[in-house]
């Protein structure tokens, strides 16, 4: 699938967001961003709104729940899919009340990561952002 | 013999003792016959004056005369038990009497045991020291315990951050391993090929084991809460089947089910009895012969929901059944495709059958290979 909007990418390990990174290249996404915390993700999309969000949630400084909380009362129609590595169900629920678009574990295979976001794409955002790869 | 030296090494000295008696004279005679011992000695004339001198005391062994005015002897004992319960010294009868009955009456309201009247010092020496020795014995114990329990939730503790630490980093090296291994990033030679997916297949067992470990922190911690709904087991089982049957295609292994009910519906914690299912039935395609047929079974009778895995192995070596259950409990028999094992998948099942309320165990079936049981309490 080809994703035709920007993205940021907000983790504070590197060797997560080089492999997040990586999942979102198959996606050919327009922009890509990074942010290594909370308080650098909400600078950044305050200048400039991203389409999509992928969000860790334990982050030093503000963490991803945090983060979320105020993403959403900046823009309501933002769309954040969480990055969880101990994927509580209270963390879930929080985030999902919060109006997060879906969770990924990190620890999944890539494939099914790569599933995943392309659910969240198709679900949530309109045909003319994205372009499934032809059968 | 050690058991014994190590028993009259346990230093008694300042021991706490209190004596009971209405009558001085009774009590001047087992001070006396306590006097070179070295113990703490608090003396009391009734029933009465002993529940006071035990709250300021605090004896390890009380002496108590039966006959005496006021509250007697097996009143004074029950009044003791009852105020200071379990943790309360042992308490021994003086009696002139040593008719069964007396003795029956007296062990009845609590008493560890009696000491006949006229005394004899030795006897009398001989069974004090007995007494004190075991309380010491239990104190210890106690302490143990409650150092080995602090102990065991520190390691919890270290455990539950080390694996979570680890597991982001694993995930990481994992991934990109994923990424070189199916050329998405540009092409490899077959040797490049063959490390990587060493490095992804290291990774991934690793993963495996640190996952496993959170588990057993999680559930020692006493974190492991449930969210029980109601859930058809045919369902689930049959989930845990059909991708199972992936991986045991590489072993030419078959996953069948048979005699399925119509439904088996419970309450469960969904994702849970799947981790369990999961374990049970890749356990058992990792110790059958490649080829073999692995049978799972949903039972519905009344009031008792559950599954059966029947694998075709070699079972378990009756030696090492104890061992089946309990973290890191390893047994000799071997993954017959070099599969890895961590020796805590089974620990976890049975954490988490246990918190459904529910019971699992293990047979060796009459001709070849074992079975798996779980089961599950079904509210009517």
């Amino acid at each position: 699938m080809k994703f035709k909007g920007s993205v940021l990418l907000v983790d504070d390990e590197a060797h997560i967001r080089k492999f997040v990174g990586l999942i979102l290249r198959q996606f050919s996404v327009s922009t890509l961003t990074e942010a290594t915390n909370g308080e650098e993700a909400l600078a950044i999309y305050s200048a400039q709104r991203s389409d999509l969000v992928l969000l860790d949630v334990n982050m030093p400084k503000l963490g991803g729940i945090d983060t979320l909380r105020r993403l959403r009362e900046m823009d309501p129609e933002c769309v954040v899919i969480m990055l969880t590595s101990l994927a509580t169900r209270q963390v879930i629920e929080e985030a999902a009340e919060l109006g997060a678009a879906n969770y990924i574990r990190k620890d999944t295979p890539k494939d099914e990561i790569i599933a995943a976001l392309r659910e969240t794409i198709e679900s949530r955002f309109d045909p003319d952002k994205f372009e499934n790869d032809s059968p | 013999m050690e058991n014994l030296a190590a028993l009259s090494e346990i230093d008694l000295t300042g021991r706490r003792i209190l004596i009971v008696d209405d009558d001085r004279i009774n009590l001047r005679i087992l001070s006396g016959i306590l006097q070179g011992e070295r113990y703490q000695i608090t003396l009391a004339e009734s029933g009465e004056a002993a529940l006071e001198a035990y709250a300021k005391a605090r004896p390890d062994l009380v002496l108590l005369d039966v006959i005496m005015p006021g509250i007697d002897g097996f009143e004074t004992c029950r009044r003791l038990k009852h105020t200071y319960g379990v943790d309360g010294a042992p308490v021994v009868f003086i009696t002139a009497k040593s008719g069964s009955d007396d003795v029956v009456q007296g062990l009845a309201a609590g008493g560890a045991d009696y000491l006949p009247k006229p005394f004899k010092p030795k006897e009398v020496l001989a069974r004090i020291r007995s007494h004190l020795q075991s309380q010491t014995l239990v104190e210890r114990q106690k302490l143990l315990v409650e150092q080995l329990s602090k102990a065991n939730a520190a390691k919890n503790k270290f455990l539950g951050m080390a694996a979570h630490d680890l597991r982001n980093p694993l995930a990481s090296i994992r991934g990109l391993a994923e990424f070189l291994c199916d050329g998405t990033v540009g092409p490899m030679t077959p040797d490049q090929l063959d490390l990587v997916r060493t490095i992804h297949d290291a990774s991934q067992s690793m993963l495996d084991l640190v996952n496993e470990l959170l588990d057993v922190a999680t559930i020692e911690a006493g974190e492991l809460k449930l969210q029980l709904e109601p859930q058809d087991l045919v369902g689930v089982l049959g989930k845990s089947i059909f991708l199972s049957n992936i991986e045991a295609a590489k072993k030419n292994t078959r996953i069948v089910q048979t005699e399925a009910p119509a439904s088996a519906v419970t309450m469960i914690d969904q994702a849970k009895i799947r981790q369990v299912a999961d374990n049970l039935i890749s356990n058992a395609v990792k110790f059958s012969p490649p080829g073999s047929t692995i049978t799972v079974v949903v039972h519905a009778a009344a009031g008792i929901r559950g599954f059966s895995v029947q694998d075709q192995g070699p079972g378990i070596p009756e030696a090492e059944r104890d061992r089946l259950f309990k973290d890191f409990g390893r047994l000799s028999v071997k993954p017959t495709g070099g599969e890895k094992s961590t020796g805590l998948g089974l620990a976890i099942c049975q954490k988490i059958v246990h918190a459904h309320g529910g019971m699992i165990s293990a047979q060796n079936l009459p001709e070849l290979g074992c079975e798996f049981r779980v089961t599950l309490p079904c509210p009517p």
